[in-house]
């Protein structure tokens, strides 16, 4: 069960630069969990203790919005998660 | 009815197929709510500004320091420790003297903003921070009047259009989503890019021209220089719109 990942161009720093990968996982939890596994340095920055996505942060399956937003929302083979930081300068 | 003059200042806009004479008599009957005079708020107040918007109403209270030099354009280092609203009214009324700027020294809250915002058609986040966008968005849904979103961050910038009671709003995007409030990086460019596409679509929509970026949330990556587009639906357990609401006023 492979899904690709686009993170924001913010998170570069935390992983060598590369902004698009592959994971694997049947939700988005599995797949975010993936992630950090693959690029560590994201956890502190995308999970809170117990392992959900922080507040700070949007997820979009396959270019959409997901209500409601739950880390249990399943996700199929060739889909994509995108992973937005909630930004809010002026 | 449009002045000799003005026929003539816009002209190349007046131009364009479907707007006209009529879209720029539009344009002159329009007062627009401008929710911060930095960053954003400085190229959308130009852009508003020069396209012959009728009133601004501009509320900020912040003065101008020297680190909003980078990006904030409508300050310069003569106007440092002014009222941001002051010296924004002051470069505005020189692009255009033909439009009324209304400054407003003032913090947005839940208590004043109804009042501010007064009989404005539409309403433009320029803010620096969620907690005021969220009051702002509520106000556009209780008055029926369009929110005009945009952000940065460092490179990043995004930006959607709310049409209360028809599309989705800030809330369906970010569920009350929080972040700590604190200085944020950010390079001059990027609220330029995301600023004039809001000016953008105020116009069209004053205009009543094209489509605009309603139900999708426009993403601008500029170090991949990447535009990209999420949709956004309309959240039925909305907090702020998931209610009847008013209908959007039509122009």
């Amino acid at each position: 069960m492979s899904v690709d990942v686009e993170i924001s161009s913010i998170f570069g720093s935390y992983t060598d630069g590369v902004l698009n990968m592959k994971v694997e996982g049947k939700t988005v939890r599995e797949c975010l969990h993936d992630l950090v596994r693959q690029f560590p340095d994201l956890k502190k920055m995308l999970l809170n203790k117990d392992g959900d996505l922080m507040h700070s942060y949007d997820f979009f399956i396959n270019g959409k919005s997901v209500y409601p937003k739950d880390m249990n929302t399943p996700l199929k083979n060739g889909d994509k998660l995108n992973v937005l930081f909630v930004i809010h300068g002026g | 009815m449009l002045t000799a003059e003005e026929l003539q200042r816009y002209d190349r806009q007046i131009m364009i197929y479907g707007f006209g004479e009529a879209g720029q008599e539009k344009l002159k009957k329009a007062k627009v709510f401008l929710a911060g005079a930095g960053g954003l708020g400085s190229p959308v107040a130009i852009y508003l500004t020069t396209a012959g918007i009728g009133t601004l109403r501009i509320a900020d209270h912040d003065k101008v320091e020297l680190s909003n030099l980078n990006r904030q354009v409508l300050h310069w280092k003569e106007n440092i420790g002014k009222r941001k609203v002051d010296s924004a009214a002051a470069k505005l009324g020189k692009f255009n003297p033909g439009v009324k700027i209304e400054p407003i020294f003032e913090t947005i809250t839940e208590a004043n903003v109804s009042q501010l915002v007064g009989d404005a058609d539409l309403i433009v986040d320029a803010m620096d921070n969620l907690p005021t966008r969220y009051i702002l968005n509520r106000t556009a849904i209780k008055k029926g009047i369009p929110f005009f979103h945009g952000a940065v961050y460092g490179f990043e910038g995004r930006a959607m259009t709310v049409l209360p009671g028809k599309t989705a709003c800030l809330n369906c995007l970010y569920h009350s989503a929080s972040v700590p409030e604190e200085k944020f990086p950010v390079i001059g460019v990027t609220p330029a890019v995301i600023g004039c596409i809001q000016a953008t679509e105020v116009i069209k929509y004053i205009v009543g021209l094209g489509e605009l970026l309603t139900d999708r949330l426009l993403n601008f990556d500029g170090l991949r220089m990447k535009f990209s587009e999420f949709k956004i639906s309309r959240d039925p357990a909305c907090e702020h719109c998931g209610t009847p609401s008013k209908q959007v006023k039509k122009k």
